[in-house]
């Protein structure tokens, strides 16, 4: 047996077993009807290059594992220096004091595992929110500040199995931060996770590719997270305008790098790749409801997302200023954020403390402006167009990060007249699964995880939400307005075969907006589903 | 008994200047990224749902309305009723409600204590009844939950695999103090040793005869009351800036807000992370500008590639 057979395995144990501490079996899972295919086996090569060492899964999808005892070595003494700059003001003043409040006053009682989605879907001891916090304390307490009871208090040793295994804990963990919710003192073990991130990346230069070498430095150097360039985004944009035309026979532009114009609009640009009809339909909305505004081709303000986010603050600040200062280069009015969940809380509330004088262009969430656009009747509604089971789901950074919670639902109730609630909701809500960089992870075996584990609760809210209505003779439409949950939920529902098997489909908002407008001839939705 | 009552003043002298040192220590930590959670409390109108004033179209050109009695009810209810738990971990709660509730009780007979005293050097002492029934009531609960907490800490797998050494020294310390507590008072049902060694100290005369285990019990208090601001059980003091200066805090950064110079002031830190695709000894304002050491990680990427 290569793995430790055992599912308890306490804080100490994590530097000590020198198996794999924990494998995942179906029979662990949350029951869910569900056609998901069973676990498959790991390539057993992957161990040489890759810390399989947690649970057999890959997230750090970088050879970084050491070779020999000095590399070991060399891998605990950085690993310690980059701890000891997380505690640092001048290098990390941007958590420092959430951080030691979350470090230093955890009473233990695990009130968090009961509202951790990961958790719940497996109860894998190691996924308990407080397990990869309590890991961490325990090292700062044994080798950072020892106090006068830090050996009675640490008994953890820090070895190269330690930091590989940590890092690796740090990617089972969506940063939902629905565990700070329950947390009576305020204790932030969702930020604890993004803090073991960023001391990975911002010390060892050690992340996901797709965060870090295809993620922030390619939106950085290219233009967007994916490499998409001005030029391509420019071709991609053409496309869009002559889809449009094909399926409304009316031509609608989208503007780009306009001047002097009231809104500078900002989109994922996942949403161009897979979801094109989500900018197709705010095209025709903010035409037909008569507002002046632009998209951007500037490198990186083509593309919304700022995966700085979810594991470094310096690409976290880097993107942030270029989107503000494309905002005033192009003299808006404002900057909307479209369906970009982290984009909302990158824009509006992280990075709003990176902004000085210079960069004084207000930020806003799409959502209230699409709701006014309803509310006040700027567009012609047919109410019952969207005669359809249709559920929401809350993104966290929309609602929990940002609250933003009734104008989505204000919407819907106008044009959806089968909209019904999952459950809980809101700032309540449970993650797709997909936060923190996991929908766009996808090398290796980590989409299995995220597919089986991370979306798991997700994918029995939206069967529970449907529940009258499974038949798959009635399309059912769940509502995610954010690119990275649309993703995550479609992959999901196909993965456990509920796409097919109950015609259960993952969109936007505004394309359901755009469904129950009476004068746009074709319906973009329809043509997509 | 002279040096009991030096160790009294010490000791509340000690907690005193541990706890301000705390709150000094949390409140000059420098400006933080905004990290709010919803619901926020203060949200007038739109706390109940977790609603925010981003639900506002063009939210800047309109007032912000906030809410200090919404702030309020949340924090009480959590303070007194320990509401999270309640919702979330009934059973848990079955025992550090009685433990909080007798904490906040005994705060209560203390100052009642105090209250006597003042009265009665003015000749009329008052609370007498009161200080019975809640001292009683007090220690009572304290006792229950301190021995369910402690038994609980130890029976249940998940909460001792994650409980240290000091975790259980510092219930087994608060147990030892309550149980001598209860000694004392079974030994002097109406508190009447208490108030005179309330009245002692508040007067600075010398304290009244105590029997061993009131002696043993206010020397272990002592110390208790010295000891509490080195630990996490400071929570109290932690809660007011995870809360109001965390969790809750949702200032905008407009025009003409003080948190622009506060601003300056940390992008003015210098940098020394080591990653490559970070410039080392530069500030954080000039480090966000800076682009060059992320097209040197492309270049070695691509030099890697060639390579390959």
């Amino acid at each position: 047996m290569d793995y430790y057979k055992f599912n308890f395995i306490s804080p100490e144990d994590f530097s000590v077993i020198d198996k794999q501490l924990v494998k995942v079996r179906s029979e662990d899972l949350l029951p869910l009807h569900s056609e998901e295919p069973e676990f498959t086996d790991s390539d057993p090569e992957w161990k040489e290059d890759y810390a399989t060492e947690l649970d057999g899964f890959i997230a750090i999808d970088e050879p970084w594992k050491p070779k020999s005892k000095e590399e070991e070595e060399a891998l605990v003494s950085r690993f310690i220096e980059g701890l000891k700059k997380l505690l640092d003001k001048e290098n990390n003043w941007t958590f420092l004091q959430p951080l030691k409040l979350s470090i230093k006053n955890c009473m233990k009682c695990n009130l968090c595992s009961e509202a951790c989605a990961i958790y719940q879907s497996c109860k894998k001891e190691i996924y308990r929110p407080t397990y990869r916090a309590e890991v961490l304390r325990r090292i700062i307490k044994r080798y950072i500040k020892p106090g006068v009871f830090g050996k009675l208090s640490s008994d953890i040793e820090l070895n190269a199995r330690t930091v590989m295994r940590l890092a690796e804990l740090a990617y089972r963990c969506t940063i939902c931060r629905r565990c700070t919710q329950t947390c009576p003192i305020g204790i932030d073990n969702g930020l604890i996770t993004r803090e073991i991130r960023k001391l990975f990346s911002q010390e060892l230069g050690i992340a996901p590719k797709a965060l870090h070498k295809q993620g922030t430095i390619s939106h950085l150097l290219d233009g967007s997270s994916v490499g998409l360039s001005p030029v391509g985004f420019r071709s991609f944009i053409k496309e869009i305008e002559k889809d449009i035309e094909q399926l409304t026979g009316k031509r609608y532009r989208l503007p780009v790098d306009v001047k002097g114009v009231d809104i500078l609009l900002v989109h994922s640009i996942l949403d161009y790749i897979y979801y094109p009809e989500t900018i197709a339909s705010f095209a025709i909305i903010l035409e037909k409801a008569g507002y002046e505004w632009t998209l951007s081709s500037k490198i990186p303000v083509l593309d919304a997302v700022n995966y700085g986010m979810w594991y470094d603050d310096v690409q976290l600040a880097r993107i942030a200023l270029k989107h503000v200062e494309a905002g005033k280069d192009l003299d808006v009015n404002r900057i909307v954020v479209g369906e970009s969940g982290h984009g909302h809380t990158t824009l509006m509330a992280a990075a709003d403390r990176f902004f000085t004088d210079e960069y004084d262009v207000p930020r806003e969430s799409y959502i209230p402006l699409l709701w006014e656009i309803v509310r006040k009747r700027e567009i012609k509604i047919d109410m019952d167009a969207s005669d359809f089971p249709v559920t929401l789901h809350d993104p966290c950074h929309i609602s929990r990060y940002v609250g933003i919670v009734k104008p989505q639902r204000n919407i819907l109730r106008e044009i959806c007249p089968q909209f019904r609630e999952m459950h809980p909701n809101g700032v309540y809500n449970y993650c797709c699964g997909g936060g923190s960089g996991f929908a766009i992870m996808n090398s290796m075996n980590f989409p299995e995880w995220r597919n089986k584990i991370a979306s798991r609760i997700k994918i029995r809210q939206i069967t529970e939400a449907f529940d009258t209505d499974l038949n798959p003779g009635i399309r059912k439409y769940v509502c995610a307005p954010c690119s990275n949950c649309k993703k995550t939920i479609n992959e999901a529902l196909s993965y456990h075969g509920l796409r097919r098997k109950y015609r259960i489909r993952c969109g936007g908002i505004a394309e359901l907006v755009v469904n129950a407008m009476v004068d746009v001839e074709s319906k973009i939705l329809r043509s997509y589903v | 008994m002279l040096w009991l009552q030096i160790l009294v003043y010490i000791s509340i002298g000690i907690f005193a200047i541990l706890i301000l040192a705390k709150v000094i220590k949390y409140s000059t930590m420098p400006l933080h990224l905004r990290w709010e959670l919803y619901p926020v409390p203060h949200e007038k109108f739109k706390a109940e749902y977790g609603g925010s004033y981003y639900e506002e179209p063009e939210w800047w050109k309109k007032p912000r309305e906030t809410s200090l009695a919404g702030e309020l009810k949340e924090m009480l209810l959590e303070m007194i009723f320990i509401k999270r738990v309640f919702e979330y971990k009934r059973r848990l709660w079955y025992l550090t409600f009685p433990f909080h509730m007798g904490i906040y009780l005994m705060l209560i007979w203390f100052a009642l204590l105090f209250l006597n005293a003042i009265t009665s050097i003015a000749g009329f002492g008052v609370g007498d009844q009161l200080i019975v029934a809640i001292g009683g009531l007090g220690i009572t609960l304290l006792s229950f939950g301190c021995v369910g907490l402690l038994l609980k800490r130890i029976s249940d797998k998940s909460l001792r695999s994650y409980s240290t050494s000091v975790d259980y020294f510092n219930l087994l310390f608060i147990l030892a103090v309550t149980v001598t507590g209860i000694l004392a008072w079974t030994s002097d049902p109406n508190f009447t040793a208490a108030k005179a060694s309330m009245m002692s100290l508040v007067t600075f005369s010398a304290l009244p005869d105590l029997s061993p285990s009131q002696t043993i019990h206010m020397t272990l208090l002592s110390l208790l009351v010295a000891y509490i601001p080195t630990t996490k059980m400071t929570h109290f003091v932690a809660k007011y800036f995870t809360y109001h200066k965390i969790l809750w805090e949702d200032t905008p950064n407009i025009v003409g807000s003080p948190l622009r110079e506060k601003i300056k002031e940390v992008l003015s830190y210098k940098v020394s992370w080591s990653a490559p695709h970070i410039r080392q000894g530069i500030t954080w304002a000039e480090e966000a500008m800076e682009i060059e050491p992320v097209m040197e990680v492309r270049a070695k990427l691509a030099e890697e590639r060639k390579g390959k």
